[in-house]
């Protein structure tokens, strides 16, 4: 038996999706205590190097996930709500096919495969997909690009002396 | 040399202004005053202090935090999380459109590129017609928008523009398309480019600067980091406004607390003043609260040049052109304004779309990124009839928007446009931020690939910085929310004076527009509550 679940993503989706049984039951929140659980370390940390490429080397993962926690730290409440649920459904070898297109676990599946995923997400039809891939891809973005140790990777040169 | 430069607000805390909330003096339990002003930016601002100057004792609340110029350092990281909306991150509920908007002491006046536009005299022409609103002539305005202008030190910006702008004025020149330099609200600008991130050195003279601290210095208190939860109603009358005191992330963080005045007017600005009165359960016998809210729909363009542009440096709006405005009739297909963007990394990188190679190419190109955007005028044909404010479950506020077939096309045709003007100004590629678009290096090349593009959300990368209607202003009651003296058309001691009262959106940045009608709202609102006749400048 099918059950329909509506999930919302606040940087990303409202989200229906057949899930079997009880199994909606079982997902485990994507962030535990308002940071990124183990599940969706992993998760977050093999998307942030398909979007980021050759700016994000493996060794920068673990500072990529403490920045995304501090972005994510500041959205509104039910913003995180929306994030944990949709970051734990994401988790989910069903939620990841459903969603995301990739058969693989995060862990398993290259960059090369994650990008190749999140670009028919880029381009699908689908507002679902397209909202999931913003929520993914914008917050890298977004976390990566506003520290200003990345800064020199965009030539920006940072703010200017006023006092 | 060093130069040390005073923070008007450190200043004013000093010298005792009334301020409560956050990590200021602990929130009463009650408030007694004369108004209650909810929100602090464009409208709110104006209203505070001319209301305070008529000898009015009055509170503002504010949802946001008080910060100011030694805060504010520049960096895209902290303004996002403590200045904007939803840590910047407010979206239509389908997540397709991004909205900019201010949640902090001054409001969207704190964070706006300080464009200073009139409201364009068809706009008001449309609202006579349609609404009832001919008062509102663009003669009838003017004394108002000048007052305004004195105030806040408005004037055309003499200096020469970035070459972000300049590529605007440079490349329409050439195509023989008439450009104007933008009025911008500063005083002793440092031409640093980062407004949108509060300015460092007091020169925009927003709401923060400005008339909030006369409001202050006259004995008003200012209640931070408090939303107003919702208005008690009895008959036709509004008996107090529950208040409750928020976290930097909005979640409640203490006991609410009771506000009762004479009058409460309503400015928290357009998505979240409808909200509250719909979380009021404000009367609404038309089914009009929320509804016409209008967001100026913002597509961009993306050029690139063979020497820096430096787009993040210098005043970040400071040319503009309406042609494309003007092309047909207002009711025709959509109209846009051109202007430009400034290019901090953040904002430019996460807007401008790509994954692996395509970002780390952009990225890299970024220092000789040009930035266009077009503002679709929404709000004046049946397919652009804007969206409605709805509330979540917990009763935050969130807006429904279609980017419809109409404004999509409108889209397409910028894209052109925009593209058309970056190479007459020396491009050495374009690229319509469109998740189809690639580099394109000719005129012709771009032309053909802008006709192909499939123009669908979120294949076309539009935004919104913009948000205007909800609480529209008309003639009579079947026709909107508020009377034309701002005051409710159901509950007799409720006004609006903030954006959310336009009947469509503009065509121009909308803070002048805001200014201009609180001075006049807040005129005649001192005069029915028998306060002393005040003028703002």
């Amino acid at each position: 038996m099918q059950r329909r679940r509506l999930l919302k993503l606040g940087v990303g989706a409202a989200v229906v999706l057949g899930v079997a049984g009880a199994g909606v039951a079982l997902i485990k929140p994507g962030l535990v205590d308002g940071r990124l659980g183990p599940g969706s370390r992993e998760l977050m940390g093999a998307v942030a190097q398909a979007v980021l490429g050759e700016l994000l080397p493996a060794a920068g993962v673990p500072a990529q996930l403490d920045r995304l926690d501090a972005t994510i730290a500041g959205l509104p409440v039910p913003t995180r709500k929306e994030l944990s649920d949709a970051l734990g459904l994401l988790g989910t070898a069903a939620g990841r096919y459903a969603l995301v297109g990739l058969s693989k676990p995060w862990r398993e599946a290259g960059a090369a495969d994650i990008r190749q995923a999140l670009d028919a997400m880029r381009l699908s039809t689908s507002n679902t997909r397209q909202q999931v891939y913003h929520a993914l891809r914008d917050l890298n973005v977004l976390a990566f690009f506003t520290a200003p140790a990345n800064w020199q990777a965009a030539g920006y040169p940072g703010q200017r002396e006023v006092a | 040399m060093s130069v040390q430069i005073p923070d008007p607000i450190l200043d004013g805390l000093q010298r005792g202004w009334k301020v409560h909330g956050g990590p200021h003096a602990a929130l009463p339990a009650t408030l007694d005053c004369d108004v209650a002003v909810i929100g602090s930016g464009a409208g709110a601002g104006i209203t505070a202090e001319m209301l305070a100057r008529a000898g009015l004792k009055i509170v503002i609340v504010e949802e946001g935090p008080l910060r100011s110029s030694s805060q504010f350092r520049q960096r895209e990281l902290d303004a996002y999380g403590e200045l904007y909306q939803e840590a910047g991150g407010r979206k239509t509920v389908d997540q397709v459109m991004n909205i900019l908007q201010g949640r902090c002491v001054g409001g969207s006046t704190t964070v706006n590129w300080t464009g200073s536009f009139r409201t364009p005299p068809d706009a008001l022409a449309f609202w006579g017609e349609r609404f009832g609103l001919s008062e509102f002539s663009e003669a009838a305005m003017a004394p108002w928008f000048e007052q305004v202008e004195r105030r806040l030190n408005i004037g055309d910006w003499l200096t020469e523009p970035n070459e972000n702008n300049d590529v605007l004025r440079r490349g329409a020149e050439k195509l023989g398309i008439p450009t104007k330099v933008v009025p911008r609200n500063v005083k002793g600008c440092w031409n640093l480019g980062s407004c949108g991130m509060g300015c460092p050195t007091n020169a925009k003279q927003s709401m923060l600067v400005s008339t909030l601290p006369v409001a202050l210095d006259l004995g008003a208190t200012l209640l931070v980091q408090t939303r107003a939860a919702r208005f008690e109603l009895q008959g036709d009358k509004v008996t107090a406004l529950v208040a409750e005191p928020v976290a930097l992330d909005g979640a409640v963080s203490g006991a609410p607390l009771r506000i009762t005045a004479k009058h409460y007017v309503v400015a928290g600005g357009a998505i979240n003043s409808p909200a509250l009165l719909l979380r009021s359960g404000a009367p609404d016998p038309h089914g009009l609260l929320g509804r016409r809210t209008f967001l100026h729909p913002t597509a961009g363009g993306v050029a690139l040049f063979d020497h820096d542009v430096a787009g993040w440096a210098g005043a970040p709006l400071s040319v503009f052109c309406d042609h494309f405005l003007h092309t047909g009739p207002i009711d025709g297909p959509v109209g846009y304004k051109l202007e430009v963007a400034p290019v901090q990394p953040g904002f430019a990188l996460t807007n401008g779309g790509g994954i692996g190679a395509d970002l780390v190419e952009r990225a890299r190109d970024l220092p000789r990124t040009q930035l266009m955007i077009a503002l679709l005028r929404d709000g004046f044909h049946a397919d652009a009839a804007g969206g409605a404010v709805k509330l979540r479950s917990d009763g935050s506020p969130v807006l429904d928007y279609a980017l419809s077939d109409y404004l999509l096309d409108g889209v397409r045709r910028a894209y052109a446009t925009m593209a058309e003007i970056q190479f007459a100004a020396g491009a050495s590629a374009v690229r319509p931020v469109h998740e189809q678009a690639a580099n394109y290096t000719t005129w012709a090349q771009a032309r053909a690939g802008i006709a192909g593009l499939s123009m669908k959300p979120f294949l076309a990368t539009v935004g919104s910085a913009h948000v205007m209607g909800g609480c529209t202003m008309a003639a009579d009651a079947g026709r909107g929310v508020v009377r034309p003296d701002g005051r409710h058309w159901q509950l007799a001691n409720l006004s609006v004076h903030d954006g959310s009262l336009f009947p469509t959106s503009l065509g121009a940045n909308p803070q002048l527009t805001v200014y201009g009608l609180a001075t006049r709202l807040s005129s005649g609102l001192i005069q029915h509550l028998g306060g002393k006749a005040t003028i703002l400048a």
